[in-house]
């Protein structure tokens, strides 16, 4: 088979490599890996919420035929190991002084501070060895008052997470000119306020975490396949910061991954737990979380409470915005935790609409909760929901009509280049036309006939827009390496984190289109610290932006060798070769080479022209990104609700987003509707709950409700392609976390198109049946 | 411990079982078809959908010895990389997948809705996949690849 791919692979749906293996069973996951001798694992986890540990008695569980060791906080302190740090990219108090950051340990010591902690790890023959184990383990807690919820947390008076932490605040933060938005307060005619609750959600991969183990006693170096999508930061957190082992003495890998969505991206306490447990025991260990556990224990993600404030004028001009918000961080820092409620959320208030001035503030408590980590967007979502609710409810407010308070205030292209009021960089887009666009693929001229269709069924029909302004992230810098293989293989390295999103694929689309080789001839490799010296992972929709043009500029510069080559073997100067389709020839003359031949030629030195080395095509390159892309889009959504029961269908769902350049359109839908599900998810069904001692209440698939295939509507993705960016080398900006920004504003503003005539104009996410039935029936009793 | 005697994707198997081991863990370990994945526990999520006897079951939340004497088939059985089932083939064409761990689960269920109903029309494929859970894809990519699939299976 042959797949040759034109115009350097941009702009074709190739059809994905990796869907061979995943189709026919064969991936390869964290659970079918497998040592030779491995012993098991599983992890106590705390029962209670806020505890002091008086003592943990694991005689018996170590006396039981198979058990082979128990890990708990005493033997952590013995070891000396350090703590988990956050990389939080936010660190100061807005009066200078540095965040708080209390002890992450990988096991609890002497005190628990939410359900799930791990208290002791516990290793066995088998894994029935291990849960049998688990109930032998006595621990004596000595429960302490808890809180849970942020607003509580910092509370004069409320229970004290950590004795050194006043009002449980981690950090607090600012953003904006708050004189300028004031003065724009003052000036405008009228303000709307709206307090939001954007709802705690989790990102509920479908492949559990997981990972193995192993310590080669003779040359003291460990190895560990993880379920991660970060695998170089995090084994220089693991093994420099918390096991002090020095990174090159642990090779950390991930196998194929099933999902992630930022769940999977911070260093996690069990991986840390087992490399300790491998050497203790000089066997390979493995791990893997069962469902119940990984709600317990995977980060969760949102979870703000906000005050939202919008100034405008009585013709509907925006004037200035105001945002306070209240951010759960959980029972610890997570790997970047505080960034979410503070930083995250801040760049993008006020979204593509024109403001005098905007003023964002923000609150990190603790709380004896699951730390929080990103999900999917980490801060964006929360502030497109918090933009587009407003106008929604300040439209329904003042009677103006939310689709011309949006086309009034959008940012003209005019106006771009800009730096937005949150310090943004918004090179290019195109904010009126995507808007315009939005609306006419929604069909608007039909909705008043379905509306009366609906009616007809005793149905309210309602009809919602989002226009979301985005911003990429992650690490800025990334490494792609390309070796030619003796054997007519091409090994391309990234060190980019795939967890479904097909880099194996379009980067190999890239290569191939690039240097017109044969994209079947090319072998993908990530998430390997031996495969690439450095590696960004996974976060901040950085993959093409990042990856793809690390691929861009290695294909490059492996032409430029190429070129060279040529040139020594037709005697003329570099710069008289040119390259096109996978030839380089001497225009005006019948000299040509192929990129294949230039391959064959690097390893002889006779082919080579003095001031290159035998090799020299096997490049490898790091490209860093200046300036993040600024994703934007306009979602717009159709609903029907049943009045009397509060059931909610979403009936039809457009987008029309600008994500500059796009390179295989397939994905880039897949990514879309993939995050358009886990927006109508948290917006319908989604709530991660504690009950005020704690206790998680939504602790299985049974009580957390994912969207299922007859909950999705029929979803039609366009794009707005005239605005490719300068900022990367393909002119992309990231698409990855865009569906999930758009998809909660547009559908909660058709449920409240919908329930207007009753008078509903807010109801807090998600929109169960039983929020909506009691939201009318409040509203009808208050008349 | 017990013997059972199955046939999985066609060959018969004789081999002792635990009185706890579960028909997922049968597969995955004594089989060594890693390809039927466990994503939760509550027989909610459907990535360990396999066939007993032509009926889908959650071999996460069966026993290995309530499937003695029975006919298993996993996704392995289905087709390989040289060779798919259309159903497999659809799935690719329509990108029906994106991790690819809910996928096995997926595609098994999908291929005995269109066995039992070669006509299933879209609101048909929705209310059978309903058992099976993907966080990925948003699922119409799904349903375009079972339509695709059971127009292919009809001939």
């Amino acid at each position: 088979m042959s797949t040759f791919v034109a115009r350097n692979g941009i702009g074709e749906s190739q059809r994905r490599v990796e869907d061979f293996r995943f189709l026919t069973g064969k991936g390869q996951y964290i659970d079918d890996v497998n040592l030779e001798n491995q012993a098991y694992a599983m992890v106590l986890r705390s029962p209670e919420a806020h505890a002091d540990i008086k003592s943990i008695d694991a005689s018996e569980a170590l006396a039981l035929d198979g058990v082979l060791l128990v890990v708990t906080g005493e033997d952590w302190k013995a070891a000396g190991y350090g703590t988990i740090p956050t990389k939080s990219g936010v660190r100061k108090f807005k009066d200078g002084s540095d965040l708080k950051e209390p002890p992450h340990h990988a096991i609890a010591i002497d005190r628990v501070r939410y359900v799930g902690q791990p208290v002791a790890l516990v290793v066995a023959e088998s894994l029935d060895a291990c849960r049998d184990a688990l109930e032998l383990i006595e621990v004596d807690y000595d429960s302490l008052p808890s809180v849970t919820h942020q607003s509580e947390a910092i509370k004069d008076g409320a229970p004290q997470i950590w004795d050194d932490i006043p009002n449980n605040i981690c950090l607090d933060f600012e953003l904006g000119d708050e004189e300028a938005q004031k003065k724009a307060f003052e000036d405008a005619d009228q303000i709307i306020t709206l307090e939001l609750v954007n709802n705690r959600v989790t990102a509920t991969p479908i492949e559990p975490r997981g990972a193995v183990a192993d310590y080669d006693a003779e040359t003291g170096k460990f190895t560990l396949w993880n379920a991660s999508q970060n695998i170089h930061a995090n084994r220089d957190t693991i093994a420099d910061a918390v096991l002090k082992i020095g990174k090159e003495n642990l090779h950390h890998i991930a196998p194929d991954v099933g999902g992630g969505f930022g769940g999977k991206n911070g260093v996690y306490q069990e991986p840390i737990l087992i490399l300790h447990a491998a050497r203790e025991i000089k066997r390979p260990v493995k791990w893997i979380n069962d469902r119940a556990e990984s709600f317990l224990s995977d980060t969760h993600g949102r979870d703000q409470v906000s005050t939202v404030q919008l100034a405008l004028d009585n013709d509907g001009t925006f004037r200035g915005l105001r945002t306070e918000t209240v951010g759960n961080l959980g029972a610890f820092c997570g790997t970047v935790g505080p960034f979410t409620p503070t930083g995250g959320s801040s760049r993008t208030q006020g979204g593509p609409f024109r403001f005098d001035a905007i003023y964002y503030t923000a609150i990190a408590p603790f709380t004896n909760t699951c730390p929080l980590d990103p999900y999917r967007g980490a801060g964006r979502p929360e502030g497109s929901y918090q933009m587009d609710r407003i106008i929604d409810y300040a439209a329904a407010k003042l009677g103006m009509d939310p689709i011309e308070l949006r086309r009034k205030n959008l940012i003209p292209e005019s106006d771009l280049p800009m730096k937005s009021p949150m310090g943004l960089d918004i090179d290019c887009g195109n904010f009126p036309a995507v808007f315009e666009k939005t609306i006419e693929i929604s069909d608007r001229a039909g909705f008043a006939k379905r509306k009366e269709a609906s009616e007809a069924k005793g149905l309210k029909r309602g009809f919602g827009v989002c226009m979301y302004l985005e911003c990429t992230g992650g690490g800025p810098k990334e490494e792609a390496k390309v070796v030619f293989r003796d054997d007519g293989k091409v090994e391309l390295s990234v060190g980019t984190a795939s967890t479904g999103m097909g880099h194996e694929t379009v980067f190999a689309q890239l290569l191939a289109g690039h240097l017109g080789i044969d994209m079947d001839d090319i072998e993908f490799h990530q998430s390997d610290t031996d495969a690439t010296d450095i590696g960004g992972g996974h976060g901040g929709s950085r993959g093409l932006e990042v990856g793809g043009s690390a691929v861009t500029q290695t294909s490059r510069e492996i032409i430029e060798v190429g070129k060279k080559i040529a040139a020594h073997r037709f005697d003329v100067g570099a710069d008289q070769v040119e390259f096109e389709e996978g030839r380089f020839h001497v225009p005006g003359t019948n000299h040509t080479m192929t990129i294949s031949d230039a391959i064959d030629s690097q390893n002889d030195p006779d082919s080579l022209p003095d001031d290159l080395e035998p090799g020299c095509m096997n490049i490898s390159t790091v490209f860093e990104r200046g300036i993040i892309s600024i994703p934007n889009g306009g979602h717009a959504c159709e609903v029907e609700v049943d009045p009397d029961t509060g059931t909610i269908k979403v009936d039809g769902y457009w987008v029309v987003d600008d994500f500059g350049t796009i390179v295989n359109k397939m994905l880039a839908d897949g990514q879309v509707m993939g995050g358009i599900a886990q927006g109508l998810g948290q917006a319908l069904m989604e709530n991660i709950v504690y009950d005020e001692s704690g206790q998680l209440v939504t602790g299985s698939l049974m009580d957390y409700a994912l969207p299922r295939a007859d909950d999705m509507p029929r979803m039609v993705i366009d794009y707005y392609e005239d605005a490719p960016t300068q900022k990367n080398l393909l002119g992309v900006k990231g698409a990855g976390e865009a569906g999930c920004v758009g998809a909660p504003p547009a559908i909660v503003n058709a449920v409240c198109d919908a329930l207007k005539e009753f008078g509903v104009h807010h109801i807090d996410m998600p929109l169960t049946p039983e929020r909506v039935w009691r939201a009318i029936q409040d509203a009808k009793a208050e008349g | 411990m017990p013997a059972i005697t199955v046939r999985v994707n066609g060959l018969e198997v004789t081999k002792e079982v635990g009185a706890r081991t579960l028909l997922s863990t049968f597969i995955r370990e004594e089989m060594k078809l890693t390809g039927t994945h466990v994503g939760c526990d509550t027989s909610q999520c459907g990535a360990c959908v396999v066939t007993i006897n032509g009926k889908t079951v959650k071999s996460c939340a069966t026993f290995a010895w309530e499937a003695d004497g029975a006919d298993i088939g996993t996704i392995e059985g289905l087709g390989d990389a040289e060779n798919m089932h259309p159903m497999q083939e659809a799935f690719r064409e329509h990108h029906g997948l994106q991790c690819g761990f809910c996928t096995p689960g997926m595609v098994m269920t999908a291929v005995n809705l269109v066995e039992n109903n070669p006509d299933i029309d879209e609101d048909g494929i929705k209310h059978g996949l309903e058992g099976n859970i993907c966080r990925c894809t948003g699922y119409q990519n799904i349903i375009d690849a079972v339509k695709t699939g059971a127009k292919a299976m009809r001939g």
